[in-house]
């Protein structure tokens, strides 16, 4: 219970593209540009993902891309939450029934946020970051770490 | 020849701004074997960013590709979604009023003026120049305000319809457009001035990566690739398509063949398309709607074929379309400028340094935003370690 | 129709001259003589005055037979012309140009990949370098018509 708490004061993004447009990228880019000021909230982008506390994913989730999620998501220490930013990561958005796509990242690693938009706006996406640290400041991460 | 080095340099599809997380294992894509310090051998791999598009197209009807297509690049998706509905137009024999191709060359020139000021950036973050990038991704967000006054969006348009375009602009619309237009023309002039005169930039990018105009038709180059070995090839002049053939530009072509030269390209370019966009809005025609009405849109689609390109931001964009009369194409083959031009460009790395590299990929502008850490093996102590890219381009590993 | 006079020179090899829209000459010829076709576009306009932009495969299970079409534009007054070629459905193999115009390499594997093409002599083909695993390890090519994806 702590230790959510003390993420809220200063949570580090990762973020990882599973093979979409890249629109979201570069609006999860201009985020966190100093244009939007994250800084302010005390989000900083992690050198590595050992050191990540959130992890953003972008992109309608292509088949070879979601094992490298998987995998990506395991390295992460907990307490640990998922951004899912744009239609194509929150349900494969308009690749839904390609034949290489797995459609949505909740098929792969469990989510906190899903942000809406192709592309979401750069305020929304750090709307979703910081209610997603609001929620951990008040003590209140889903019930307590994940149990991974 | 013996190797001493292997270089891999994965995808993960993330643009850089600083310290990213390390790589993990395949899909790689180029894989560079180095003697000491020059590289004598390069691999190249794909399939990472494969979504299956083109079976997408072949199920949903004509109007709903517009919107799949649009969302191939997000970069460039005005372009996409340019291309797909003129060649749907030429197969149904539609030709838009001229208000609306105006309009689309407005939308079209704004967008390669924001993917130009994209890759410059991110070639000043690779060569380690980081207070230049933000300089410029600040410019940037102005791009990306007349994008949204103009389309209703920042970044995906879906501006593009059968018969013309989404909406149309007012009075008030083009006068903040021209101020925004005016205000980034000073901008780029002082970037256009830095790169021709900043150590940093010049002695990184001067005689590195160069390509012969025979190599560039041999290995089927485009863009502004083509453009910087001296070879005139650019669609907007060749096929006139829109409204290009009444808008007054230039073709940019530069005969140095090297790195500096294909960025330098891109700022010359950029310039024409401030001219460009300025001589749309003071000239823009009243002849007829710019947005169809869409209760009349066609509902038959005859058959045939048709082909259609379009001048992208990274070169040459090809859609070809086959119908067989139903409500759905019977095939879609979409070809992007960076498929020939990263794949067929492997030959270009051997014989520099490994520091050379990412700068000379970089200047291929490669539509998947990669740019990760790179896995360096050295073969003769057999050790493995991680460096970022920007540490790879400054050498030493 | 006739073969335009700045490819007068492959008139020999072809079959049948028609076009698509708008105005894209379409030139029928038959598989052998395709790497032949290139020879003769590399003597006559040489290096510089021609580029492969982008090689078309189409499945027509109807007819029973594949399409290939290869897109020549020239330089510099920017023609589009397209060789055609139809290869039997149930063995599509055709020679790969891919050493004389390297530019052949992405449409080559791409279309080998997707549609089962093969290019006799092209070193690079593999299955894998689009689709994922899971498909290629059934022997499935996603862009035939009777695909189950």
């Amino acid at each position: 219970m702590g230790r959510e708490k003390l993420i809220g004061y200063s949570p580090w993004i990762a973020h990882f593209n599973t093979g979409g447009c890249n629109g979201c990228d570069i609006e999860v880019l201009a985020a966190i540009a100093p244009h939007y000021d994250p800084e302010r909230f005390g989000v900083k982008l992690a050198p590595s993902i050992r050191h990540a506390d959130i992890l953003i994913v972008t992109g309608a989730v292509t088949k070879k891309a979601g094992e490298r999620l998987k995998r990506l998501y395991e390295q992460m220490p907990s307490p640990k939450y998922v951004i899912a930013v744009g239609a194509c990561a929150c349900s494969g958005g308009v690749f839904h029934k390609g034949y290489n796509v797995l459609a949505g990242a909740d098929k792969v690693i469990p989510v906190d946020v899903y942000v809406h938009g192709c592309p979401p706006r750069p305020e929304a996406i750090l709307d979703a970051i910081v209610s997603l640290v609001m929620k951990l400041r008040k003590g209140d991460g889903n019930g307590g770490p994940r149990k991974d | 020849m013996a190797v001493t080095k292997v270089v891999e340099i994965p995808v993960t599809l993330e643009i850089p701004i600083g310290p990213q997380h390390p790589a993990l294992h395949e899909p790689l894509m180029l894989k560079v074997y180095a003697d000491g310090e020059e590289v004598v051998k390069v691999d190249i791999n794909t399939g990472y960013n494969h979504r299956g598009i083109e079976k997408l197209c072949e199920r949903n009807s004509f109007y709903r590709n517009i919107f799949i297509c649009g969302r191939v690049c997000g970069i460039c998706n005005t372009v996409h979604a340019n291309c797909y509905v003129r060649a749907v137009e030429y197969l149904m024999d539609i030709d838009p009023p001229k208000r609306a191709k105006y309009l689309r060359v407005l939308a079209m020139e704004l967008e390669r003026i924001h993917s130009h000021l994209i890759i410059n950036a991110i070639m000043a973050e690779i060569l380690g120049f980081d207070t230049l990038f933000m300089y410029i991704m600040r410019d940037r967000e102005k791009i990306m305000k007349a994008k949204e006054i103009l389309t209703g969006n920042r970044v995906l348009a879906d501006y593009m319809m059968v018969g013309g375009v989404r909406r149309d602009i007012d009075s008030v619309k083009k006068d903040r457009l021209l101020n925004i237009i005016n205000i980034i023309e000073g901008d780029i002039k002082r970037y256009i001035k830095i790169f021709e005169t900043d150590d940093t930039i010049t002695k990184r990018l001067m005689s590195v990566g160069v390509i012969k105009p025979s190599q560039i038709t041999k290995y089927g180059l485009l863009g502004p690739i083509a453009r910087g070995s001296n070879i005139k090839i650019d669609v907007r002049m060749g096929d006139k398509y829109d409204a290009y053939d009444e808008i007054p530009f230039n073709v940019i072509v530069r005969k140095e063949m090297d790195s500096w030269a294909r960025m330098m390209v891109r700022w010359e370019e950029t310039i024409e398309s401030i001219n460009m966009c300025r001589y749309v809005l003071e000239h823009l025609p009243s002849d007829g709607p710019a947005v169809p009405d869409e209760r009349r849109l066609p509902r038959r689609f005859p058959a045939g074929e048709s082909f259609a390109r379009v001048e992208a931001p990274r070169g040459e964009l090809t859609y070809y379309i086959n119908s067989v009369g139903r409500q759905v194409p019977y095939r879609v083959k979409i070809r992007t400028p960076s498929f020939n031009n990263i794949i067929n460009s492997g030959f270009s790395y051997i014989g520099y340094s490994i520091a050379d590299v990412p700068v000379i990929l970089t200047s291929y502008d490669p539509c998947i935003a990669c740019m990760e850490r790179a896995v360096v093996t050295n073969v003769k102590r057999g050790t493995r370690k991680s460096v970022s890219l920007k540490q790879l381009a400054k050498g030493g590993v | 129709m006739e073969v335009p006079e700045k490819i007068k020179f492959l008139g020999d090899l072809v079959k049948e001259v028609h076009s698509i829209k708008p105005n894209r000459i379409v030139l029928e010829i038959d598989k052998e003589n395709i790497r032949k076709a290139f020879e003769l576009l590399l003597g006559n306009l040489g290096d510089t005055g021609f580029y492969l932009a982008v090689i078309v495969g189409t499945d027509h299970p109807d007819k029973n037979k594949i399409s290939l079409d290869y897109y020549v534009i020239t330089h510099p007054d920017k023609e589009v012309y397209i060789l055609r070629t139809w290869l039997p459905r149930d063995d599509p193999r055709v020679p790969s140009v891919v050493d004389i115009l390297p530019a052949a390499l992405s449409g080559e594997c791409e279309t080998y990949d997707l549609l089962g093409i093969l290019f006799e002599g092209n070193p690079y083909l593999k299955r894998g370098f689009f689709v994922s695993p899971d498909i290629y390890e059934k022997g499935i090519y996603p862009l035939r018509k009777d695909a189950k994806v």
